[in-house]
């Protein structure tokens, strides 16, 4: 909404569940059928009757697919909708990353139902299984055996379950665990053309057997040649899905065999991980960058700003309800920390992975250099104090 | 007091504006800054405004809002205002000083105003965001600005700013165009029953 502003454009918020305004409000406010795509193209179609759009632009996974639906409806510039579905479901994006012959970890699609014996069976070790659709690693699991892949599969399972009709599509992945050092690549596709806004190192070693994120920190401190061989595995993913613009958020993996696309999302950096890019004279957002793209106005800059950021995904400290978190502002005064960022509120359950999918807060730092910052990343961290009310049987 | 006893929690709104949680009240009622004129005889004001890139301060109990121009992020500000605030409140002068009444003009166009938006709060805007368990307070109208504070369902709902951008803002500017703006200064950060969670990363 800022971005729009900042840009002089007017916007109008589609969520799937009604807004309390929406009535006083009718120009400002829209509800969408998010769990049907065809009725929601005509729902837009409508509104655009009265009030003309521009251009849809998608904020998660789901939404992404049906903003790009809406834009082809209308005839505004748009990826093919089956490029933004294959960036939605890891077992399309999978088949045709492969076939493409982009670096991706082996893979296996199976039914829920089947006997999780007759998988685990079969399996090579370790291995990863995931969910097709749910975000944040939510569901994901390592599994180094066959006698633990039961387990994982039950867990698996009842997360599904308890997402209900919208994500429970009945199926999961069974993929090979890629060892190597991940790193998170934030781009904008410009006409085919991959322009890198970030590529985030994650200091923190991503073993498993939940996968969590912690550590974000650009720019990158790994060697340029495997940077490079980094992004272009990127750009040869987008290309195979078939994206020609806008954002990109992609994660992978380096080892001694190369780079590996493990996941590539039609969208940028989620929520407020965001803030921690800025670009041209430090003014411009990374959410300018993306709505100017679609609104088709002159883009700002796409050069980072100058120095070296990081954010950390603060880890769930344990599950039960968050009482108290003491240490703010001691985290706050270390070198380098920008703001420390409590979302969770006091009362909220917090569910670890792999069942949770919600960070209780985030600490963003800036820095001449990517160590300094990481380095005050973990001092805050170190510093706060949550107290958690276990969770009773 | 020592100045490093005062906790101060600080929440960017957007690039333009901040809130700065205090642990103990600021001032009681609301006064609004909007020059280093204005802020003239308001300690805490005149050294928020000695800050470069400071065009507004709202001190309203124990909240200060701080709005800015210019690309220096809250992260580099923050630092400063909080360092401001500290000074002032350790000094143990009053921070803020009682707003002189104002006879006609600008006093009375807020007055027809806060009534005006009153009316719209309470007859369409609360029936409307309590069916989330919300509520939406009017503060003040301060030269045409609109301070409010939600409560219930809304403080810290992952949906407020929309509600209140999109919401609010835009039946103000359809209903009451002599509107100037809108300043939130609920301290979502404490909502403990928001309706929608806030996001995920």
């Amino acid at each position: 909404m800022a971005a729009a502003r900042k840009l002089g454009l007017d916007l109008t918020v589609a969520s799937e569940q009604p807004s309390t305004l929406e009535v006083l409000q009718p120009e400002g406010l829209l509800t969408l059928d998010f769990l049907d795509v065809a009725r929601a193209v005509e729902q837009a179609r409508a509104f655009a009757g009265r009030h003309p759009i521009a251009a849809a632009l998608g904020v998660d996974d789901d939404t992404v697919v049906l903003a790009t639906a809406i834009n082809a409806a209308l005839g505004r510039p748009a990826n093919p909708v089956s490029a933004a579905i294959a960036a939605r479901d890891k077992a399309i994006q999978r088949e045709r990353l492969a076939r493409a012959g982009v670096p991706v970890p082996r893979s296996s699609l199976h039914q829920l139902d089947r006997s999780p014996e007759s998988v685990a069976a079969s399996t090579r070790y370790p291995c990863v299984i995931k969910p097709l659709r749910l975000s944040a690693s939510r569901g994901v699991i390592r599994v180094d055996d066959p006698a633990s892949f039961r387990v994982a599969h039950q867990r698996l399972r009842a997360i599904l379950e308890s997402c209900g009709a919208a994500t429970a599509t009945g199926q999961y992945l069974v993929e090979e665990f890629i060892p190597g050092y991940e790193v998170a690549l934030e781009g904008l596709l410009v006409e085919d053309r991959l322009h890198v806004l970030a590529l985030f190192d994650k200091p923190d070693p991503l073993d498993g057997p939940f996968f969590e994120e912690t550590i974000y920190v650009t720019p990158s401190r790994h060697a340029v040649a495997e940077q490079a061989a980094l992004i272009q595995c990127a750009a040869a993913a987008a290309r195979a899905l078939g994206l020609r613009d806008g954002p990109i958020h992609a994660e992978l993996r380096w080892n001694e065999h190369g780079p590996w696309l493990i996941e590539l999302a039609a969208r940028p950096i989620g929520g407020r991980c965001s803030s921690v890019l800025r670009f041209g004279d430090g003014s411009v957002s990374l959410e300018q960058i993306v709505v100017a793209q679609a609104a088709g106005v002159t883009l700002p800059s796409l050069e980072r700003a100058p120095g070296a950021a990081g954010v950390m995904m603060i880890p769930v400290p344990g599950a039960g309800r968050l009482r108290e978190v003491r240490g703010i502002a001691g985290a706050r005064a270390v070198a380098g920390i920008e703001d420390v960022v409590i979302t969770a509120h006091r009362g909220q359950e917090l569910v670890p992975w792999p069942e949770g999918s919600r960070y209780p807060g985030f600490i963003f730092a800036r820095a001449p250099l990517a160590g300094e910052v990481e380095r005050a990343l973990r001092e805050a961290h170190r510093r706060l104090r949550f107290r958690v009310e276990p969770a009773t049987a | 007091m020592s100045a490093t006893e005062i906790r101060i929690t600080a929440e960017p709104v957007d690039q333009g504006r901040c809130k700065f949680l205090v642990d103990r009240p600021v001032t009681a009622g609301l006064r609004r800054f909007v020059s280093p004129e204005d802020a003239a005889g308001s300690p805490l004001a005149e050294a928020l405004f000695a800050i470069p890139g400071i065009t507004e301060v709202i001190a309203s109990g124990n909240m200060v809002t701080v709005a800015k121009d210019g690309p220096a992020p809250w992260q580099v500000i923050g630092k400063s205002v909080g360092a401001a605030i500290r000074q002032v409140l350790a000094s143990g002068v009053a921070a803020v000083a009682a707003k002189t009444p104002v006879s006609g003009g600008s006093r009375l166009s807020d007055d027809a105003l806060y009534e005006r938006v009153h009316d719209l709060f309470e007859q369409q805007v609360n029936p409307m965001v309590a069916r989330h368990g919300g509520r939406v307070e009017l503060i003040d109208v301060q030269d045409a600005v609109v301070l409010l504070r939600m409560s219930g369902g809304c403080q810290g709902c992952g949906m407020a700013s929309v509600t209140l951008r999109q919401g609010i803002e835009g039946a103000l500017h359809q209903s009451i165009p002599e509107v100037q703006g809108i300043v939130d200064i609920t301290d979502h950060a404490s909502g403990a029953n928001p309706y929608f969670a806030s996001e995920k990363k």
